[in-house]
């Protein structure tokens, strides 16, 4: 039944999924199992995108299923304790108010079980720092579609070094602009330019030991 | 005004002899050049943001220093508003502007919100089989009186914005012949996203892939019945403006917003028949094609061939978009963003070199930026974009 929920999802079929999950539900498989089996989809989702089998609106569609599904799951997860892959804070940085890709990544973090904060558009550095140590973020995501974001992310990274936060977090910046010049420029240890990139970085950075169904 | 000044002394055609010349696809004396410089103009001569485009003296005087200090340049790409509620014709979202919602240094940024309502797709349909020729408009007024709280709907909110759009029309004749007179030719005199796209931006991009999904019959039909409209208007401003080019911004059809299948079935049919009837009109359409369009390129071989140009911004192969389109259609681009603003001079040479070089291989290539050139590139790297067409770009 999970291996078929995992299948539904990733061919992007929502009333199967949906359907799928009450029955597997009603059926008292656990709901944390039933968790695990839709991210297993998601991540064929991820497979497909970056083969190109998939674009943009399989993965809006596929996060909106799992958005759906989590509905249905989590009154049942409330006894059961999640287990996070990580803890992220992600924005857009200061000056740029651009937020769809942003959007769209903490959205796919979140579908691959991590804990993502998610801070808006136009934070200004501090904000970053101050909402890192409050929470212990692991990893800072920076988003930006100007390229006037170049100078924000470099004062983001920096601020973190002033607040001897650098090395323990990792930093990463994404957005239209973005390559592996303006990752040496501002100083971030690593770039992506979509968000199945994003669900590697934090994949690498934190240790994904979840549990098998 | 006709153009009779030449820029260089090398130069055997005018620029807008040269400009028509690419866009039929035969070779002219050099490679044409083609700045969107906008906000950078402010940042360059020390103005604010806000200055730029509520000033329009300001703004003229901008261009010209620019084009005298770091081109010339063949082409002028016309962008500016005075008017934010009438920049909501080009792209109907709501618009957040340097020196009224943000510090005048920045620039102007959109926001992703829903304007348009699913049940917008059958009142285009209907105004469209009421009034082809005025269905596009009228659809824009209604969603422009829902984006500005400035503009009413009905007849108050056309006797705010036909005044300003008269304004802003002549304003564009003022720069228009300040470039001319320069030896400049303009690039387009009418300039609007095409109307697939513009549901994607006025319905917000999450909730408009839903449509795609849900109700895909419904949002082709409707992009379909918008073009009549579209090209009547198109016409109706590249007469007065006196320009014979109109730009169809594509900021939501490129591989990484749709597949290239709902490329397929659901916007480029709505592209053909609005590029075939305004080409039909006598008028050369100018795709800008933002974001990675490798995966569309076939499709577009589909567009009348040597009537076309076709603008990419950096992630589109524009080295392979040659290979492609090279005997269909005249290719813009596309030194990159990211290069304007921390590459060196040799390396901006260096790709300008082999963009001529490759892309321009026969004619059929306007140098220009990757979109508009960033408020914050090295001055010195913009001028040797422009220098590059002189040093390398000549054919004969």
């Amino acid at each position: 039944m999970c291996e078929e929920l995992a299948t539904f999802i990733a061919d992007v079929d929502d009333e199967k999924t949906l359907f799928g999950v009450k029955e597997a539900l009603e059926s008292g498989v656990a709901p944390l199992m039933v968790v695990e089996s839709l991210r297993r989809g998601m991540a064929t989702v991820g497979v497909r995108f970056e083969s190109k089998e998939y674009f943009l609106p399989d993965l809006i569609l596929s996060a909106d299923i799992f958005n759906q599904a989590i509905v249905l799951i989590e009154p049942l997860l409330k006894a059961e304790k999640t287990q996070s892959r990580g803890s992220i804070v992600i924005g857009s940085v200061q000056g740029d108010i651009h937020d769809i890709g942003k959007n769209i990544v903490a959205t796919m973090l979140r579908c691959a079980g991590f804990e993502v904060d998610d801070l808006g558009v136009d934070v200004a550095p501090e904000i970053f720092v101050a909402r890192a140590k409050e929470i212990g973020a692991g990893m800072v995501a920076m988003s930006g579609l100007l390229t006037s974001a170049f100078d924000a992310m470099k004062a983001t990274v920096e601020a973190f070094a002033n607040a001897g936060m650098r090395d323990s977090v990792k930093m990463v910046i994404g957005g239209g602009p973005v390559n592996k010049t303006v990752l040496e420029y501002c100083g971030a240890d690593a770039c992506g330019k979509d968000p199945t990139e994003a669900i590697r970085m934090a994949e690498d950075f934190f240790a994904g030991d979840l549990p098998k169904s | 005004m006709k153009i009779t000044k030449k820029l260089h002394e090398k130069d055997k055609m005018t620029s807008e002899e040269r400009f028509q010349a690419v866009i039929n696809l035969q070779v002219p004396d050099r490679v044409p050049s083609c700045p969107f410089i906008y906000f950078f103009a402010a940042k360059y001569v020390g103005i604010t943001a806000h200055e730029l485009w509520s000033e329009p003296a300001k703004y003229r005087a901008a261009i010209d220093r620019c084009f005298e200090e770091l081109g010339p340049w063949d082409i002028y790409y016309p962008v500016n508003t005075r008017f934010p509620e009438v920049y909501s014709f080009v792209m109907p979202m709501k618009s957040l502007w340097p020196g009224k919602d943000l510090p005048s240094d920045n620039i102007m940024q959109l926001l992703e919100e829903e304007v348009m309502k699913p049940a917008d797709y059958a009142l285009v349909i209907d105004l469209a089989r009421k009034w082809p020729r005025w269905a596009q408009f009228a659809f824009f007024m209604q969603l422009i009186s829902r984006i500005w709280d400035t503009v009413d709907e009905g007849w108050r909110g056309y006797a705010f914005l036909l005044p300003r759009m008269m304004i802003h029309s002549l304003e564009w004749q003022l720069e228009f012949a300040s470039q001319k007179k320069r030896g400049a030719t303009i690039l387009h005199a009418y300039l609007q996203e095409a109307p697939f796209d513009c549901f994607s931006l006025a319905r917000g991009l999450i909730p408009f892939i839903k449509d795609c999904k849900g109700r895909p019959d419904e949002v082709r039909a409707a992009a379909e019945a918008l073009t009549d409209g579209y090209s009547f208007i198109t016409q109706l401003f590249t007469r007065t403006g006196g320009v014979p080019r109109a730009t169809i911004a594509l900021h939501r059809t490129s591989n990484d917003f749709i597949s290239p299948k709902m490329f397929d079935e659901l916007a480029f049919p709505s592209l053909r028949r609005l590029v075939d009837k305004i080409v039909a009109a006598g008028i050369s359409p100018i795709l800008h094609c933002d974001g990675n369009w490798d995966l569309n390129l076939e499709r577009l071989r589909d567009l009348p061939a040597g009537r076309c140009l076709v603008q990419f911004d950096g992630p589109t192969d524009i080295f392979k978009a040659k290979e492609v389109l090279g005997d269909r259609m005249c290719i813009m681009g596309d030194v990159p963003a990211d290069m304007l603003v921390l590459g060196s001079e040799s390396e901006v040479d260096e790709y300008c070199h082999r963009l001529i070089e490759e892309v321009g291989k026969g004619g059929g290539f306007v140098m220009g930026a990757g979109c508009e050139i960033p408020p914050n590139a090295r001055p010195e790297n913009v001028k040797t974009m422009l220098d590059s067409v002189v040093k390398y770009g000549y054919y004969v």
